[in-house]
């Protein structure tokens, strides 16, 4: 066992946790990166398809500017956002982080005669290079940028348990290299959780392999106030088979250079859903199309498994090839593009909710655990917001850093978690492999925790979660015992994890006794602004839990309705 | 199995290589019906045990099933133990390469095959079973610093910047480093006797050494650890590169360049080549020798006469018959290349 220290531990390596560690560099701080795949080669920043233009930025008018900020609080959000840290990050990537990305080399789109290539309409973007690819040539910077930096990481790497100080606070991280087998402790001030907001929990999920809710239970188990678990976020058209395409998405965003985009329809042949004509606002129209969506599954002519449609048409192949990827799903396949469209079904996608931070300081509830990006509870981010909190975290952290210290942790505490993990990786019960427990609990998210769910849905959840707890954890076997790249084994420590993040977000889920956005309650279908429009807050108390209502401060934006049918709601 | 498809001139793509007959992506993707059986050989691999062996499972064939739905499928049912790398899913981590029927592809993006003999990537260590070891081409790439240094300050967003400028750079930046391209070429697989960087370190380089905004002196420099003119033009690079790349064309053929005007020593060879070409319409391997090796030619004199008993040069030719119709028309064509450029 390695033990190495730090000024900072960051666990996370995407576009919050590079950030932030880029920004603690050049405030002289040191950190190191717990990234549990490779440095912008996994987690969901990868995924982010184009970037959206914020205030005066490229022509923008002062009316193109409003637009983002009300897509950010209403449409990506459904006001459960700190509107005050909304209007820190419009500011900031304005002046900050569209400068700082280009002058580093991010190649924004150009044309020919040199003009930035946009997205013409109410909210505009721009891409990295090409549309539907940004985040690959975005993060290939970042990790680039640390290795320049010479930051240094530990890459396929898990951190397995926070480590407290005496005094309870965080200062140090528990981790496994999955690969070589060796655990590592990392002595740190100050912890930065930065691991994201796309768990694969569902069946059908968009989150890369390693993406399990370590963040959230690892911050849980030190005590951390979790926020609004219940937010999850689908996408509506990703492509329905093979399976491992369920990321694969036929974008609905505005295309770049084209009045057009993606248009849905359901089995029968009928448009549904055509973003230019049906959200011209919503510039990432995701939820507006859940709805659209759930009225013709609630009229038999579309599951949310499959049985519906997405393409491209009624555009020109030329349209779509010019600036975006798009078309390469459909070629890749051998579909006729832009002819034929491709069947699609919807997809866990970001989880809104998360550890709760106090979004000018980024510091959690626990004293030396800090949070940035996806896996924070005060918005659905997108990489730009991500990004952000790293620059706000490092400004936190450069701050708060005298006032902590390293100090010791209890000998007894890392042998306890060394132990637990060796007993995890020579498991020899008599039940079920790692992987069938993990597919078994994304059956049963999918099944009773999906798109639509009630009480009694959510209860028999709880029930089955139990069952799995008592029955199966205890008795999982592992055909191979090896250090070496143990696969097993890592899903053997992520299902422990999962079950217990499930439990939170179901238990969160009975709570918000209303449907709100991408959260339908069958039981009640109703947005309620006057009760709900709260912050649903989840905080251990004792062995138990409890829950917190807060209420938001609307400055900027309110909703213009008390209570109204989630459906009919435009947002 | 056959397929009732047939390809026609429209559906095929122009891609070197890739679009042989009954190989179009539609005839790829229909070979199969849910229900039928894939057959599957994976090279296992211990390192531990430094033990290797094929095991073949036989996997039960979905809609549009990809290599990678075949490698999750086994790894659920059948060997729980199999090592195999993927995050994403959708051709955008690139850590999925593998070799599939002696050919490299990206597990998730491949249509699987009726039979199919999946092995780890060439020319990098193995882990276990198709995990490899990224580190030799990560610190290749770390060793090009390929990141851009400005000579002038940066002044604001949107700086001056065409795309036509960032036309071969675009390119490059479409790599999603899965290493295809590493495992495919025959020059890294002769090891440390050359000292060439390989295709996918240059492709990565290619996205800074061929953006205007960089530095000549710093491209220069990386250019120098790159051993590009080993590079034999195989194009197995492109053939292979699930971006579709055309990394020979638009990456290493502009990277040559630059070397050449920038390090004109490291293209001796190569300029050497191209002015016998150009001047006889011909190579003429003793030319060759002499242009390259200079006087050094006397010192291994032995190599010379060996070469020359063998026929392989002809000092007749080299020193009488110069000037050719070929010569003029090889004289035309690369004159008329390098005015175009």
């Amino acid at each position: 066992m390695q033990v190495l220290t730090t000024d900072v531990a960051i666990i996370g390596g995407g576009a919050a946790g590079c950030y932030a560690a880029l920004s603690l560099c050049k405030n002289g701080i040191k950190s190191l990166i717990i990234c549990k795949g490779l440095v912008g080669k996994s987690g969901a920043s990868l995924f982010a398809g184009n970037l959206v233009i914020s205030g005066r930025l490229l022509g923008n008018t002062d009316e193109q500017a409003r637009n983002t900020a009300e897509f950010l609080i209403k449409y990506h959000n459904q006001f459960l956002i700190d509107q005050h840290w909304a209007r820190r990050c419009g500011e900031w990537i304005e002046k900050v982080y569209y400068p700082e990305l280009e002058e580093a080399g991010l190649y924004f789109r150009r044309d020919d005669a040199g003009q930035v290539v946009t997205s013409p309409g109410q909210i505009r973007s721009v891409a990295a290079n090409v549309q539907g690819n940004s985040g690959v040539p975005f993060m290939d910077l970042r990790r680039k940028q640390i290795i320049k930096a010479c930051i240094p990481w530990l890459e396929e790497t898990v951190a397995t348990a926070l480590l407290r100080k005496p005094d309870g606070s965080v200062g140090g991280v528990f981790c496994l290299n999955y690969i070589t087998g060796e655990y590592s402790v990392v002595l740190a001030r100050a912890v930065i959780m930065a691991t994201g907001y796309s768990d694969r929990l569902h069946a059908r999920s968009t989150g890369t392999r390693e993406m399990s809710t370590d963040g959230i239970t690892l911050a849980w188990r030190v005590g951390a106030t979790l926020v609004n678990m219940e937010m999850q976020w689908w996408h509506t058209n990703d492509i329905a088979h093979p399976p491992s395409w369920q990321r694969m998405q036929v974008y609905p965003n505005p295309m770049l250079g084209s009045e057009k985009s993606a248009r849905m329809v359901n089995s029968a042949g009928e448009e549904f859903f055509n973003q230019q004509q049906d959200d011209p606002l919503a510039f990432g129209p995701y939820t507006v199309q859940l709805k659209a969506l759930a009225k013709q599954v609630r009229a038999g002519k579309a599951r949310y498994d499959g049985g519906y449609y997405a393409g491209f048409d009624h555009c020109d192949a030329a349209e779509v090839d010019n600036y975006t990827t798009y078309g390469k799903t459909f070629r890749q396949l051998g579909l006729r593009f832009p002819q034929q469209m491709v069947e699609t079904a919807v997809t866990s996608h970001y989880r809104q909710g998360g550890i709760d931070v106090d979004t000018t300081t980024m510091r959690s509830s626990i004293t030396g655990l800090y949070v940035a990006g996806g896996v924070g509870g005060h918005s659905n981010g997108l990489i730009g917001l991500a990004t952000y909190d790293g620059h706000a975290v490092a400004n936190s952290l450069a701050r708060d850093l005298a006032d902590l210290r390293s100090g010791s942790i209890p000998d007894q505490d890392i042998e306890t978690e060394s132990r637990r993990l060796s007993q995890l990786r020579q498991s020899s019960g008599r039940g079920m492999p790692p992987i069938k427990v993990k597919e078994k609990v994304r059956e049963l998210m999918w099944e009773k925790v999906g798109v639509e769910k009630n009480a009694a849905s959510l209860r028999s959840a709880l029930d089955d979660i139990e069952r799995i707890r008592q029955d199966l954890l205890p008795n999982m076997w592992i055909l191979n015992q090896t250090k070496t790249a143990n696969y097993e084994w890592l899903d053997a420590i992520d299902i422990v994890n999962m079950i217990d993040a499930c439990e939170l977000i179901i238990l969160s889920s009975l709570e918000r006794k209303e449907s709100r956005g991408p959260f339908f309650r069958q039981d009640f279908p109703l947005t309620d602004n006057d009760k709900w429009l709260v912050a649903n807050v989840l905080k251990k108390s004792g062995n138990g839990i409890r829950f917190e209502q807060r209420p938001y401060d609307l400055p900027f934006l309110k909703p213009d309705f008390a209570t109204k049918d989630n459906l009919e709601v435009t947002w | 199995m056959t397929s009732a498809y047939a390809p026609t001139q429209s559906n095929l793509v122009g891609r070197l290589g890739q679009a042989e007959e009954h190989d179009t992506l539609a005839a790829r993707n229909s070979r199969l019906a849910p229900g039928d059986i894939v057959a599957v050989k994976i090279l296992r691999f211990d390192r531990a045990e430094d033990r290797s062996a094929y095991q073949d499972f036989r996997v039960p064939y979905q809609k549009w099933m990809r290599v990678l739905d075949a490698l999750n499928w086994v790894a659920e049912n059948e060997a729980t133990d199999l090592a195999y790398r993927w995050f994403c899913g959708s051709k955008m981590c690139g850590t999925c390469a593998v070799r599939m029927n002696g050919r490299e592809v990206l597990a998730c993006w491949e249509a699987v095959e009726p039979e199919m003999t999946i092995e780890p990537l060439r020319n990098l260590p193995v882990i276990r079973d198709l995990v490899v070891d990224r580190t030799p081409y990560e610190n290749k790439v770390a060793s090009l610093e390929p990141w851009i240094e400005r000579t002038d300050i940066y002044q604001s967003f949107p700086e001056p910047l065409t795309h036509k400028q960032m036309k071969d750079a675009s390119k490059a930046l479409d790599c999603i480093s899965c290493m295809c391209c590493y495992s495919a070429c025959p020059v890294i697989g002769l090891g440390d006797l050359t000292n060439f960087a390989g295709p996918a370190p240059l492709v990565q380089l290619g996205q800074t050494a061929l953006d205007p905004r960089n530095n000549p002196m710093k491209v220069k420099r990386a250019l120098a650890l790159t051993g590009i003119f080993n590079c034999i033009s195989c194009y197995k690079c492109e053939e292979v590169c699930p971006a579709s790349i055309p990394i020979v064309s638009r990456i290493i053929e502009p990277l040559k360049a630059k070397t050449a005007q920038l390090i004109p020593e490291m293209a001796k060879h190569s300029l050497a080549l191209r002015a016998i070409v150009a001047a006889r319409g011909r190579v003429d391997p003793s030319a060759l020798m002499l242009r390259v090796q200079g006087l050094k030619v006397f010192v291994k004199l032995p190599r010379a006469i060996r070469l020359l008993v063998r026929g392989k040069i002809d000092l007749i030719k080299t020193f009488l018959k110069i000037k050719t119709e070929a010569s003029e028309a090889a004289g035309r064509i690369l004159r008329r290349r390098a005015a175009t450029k």
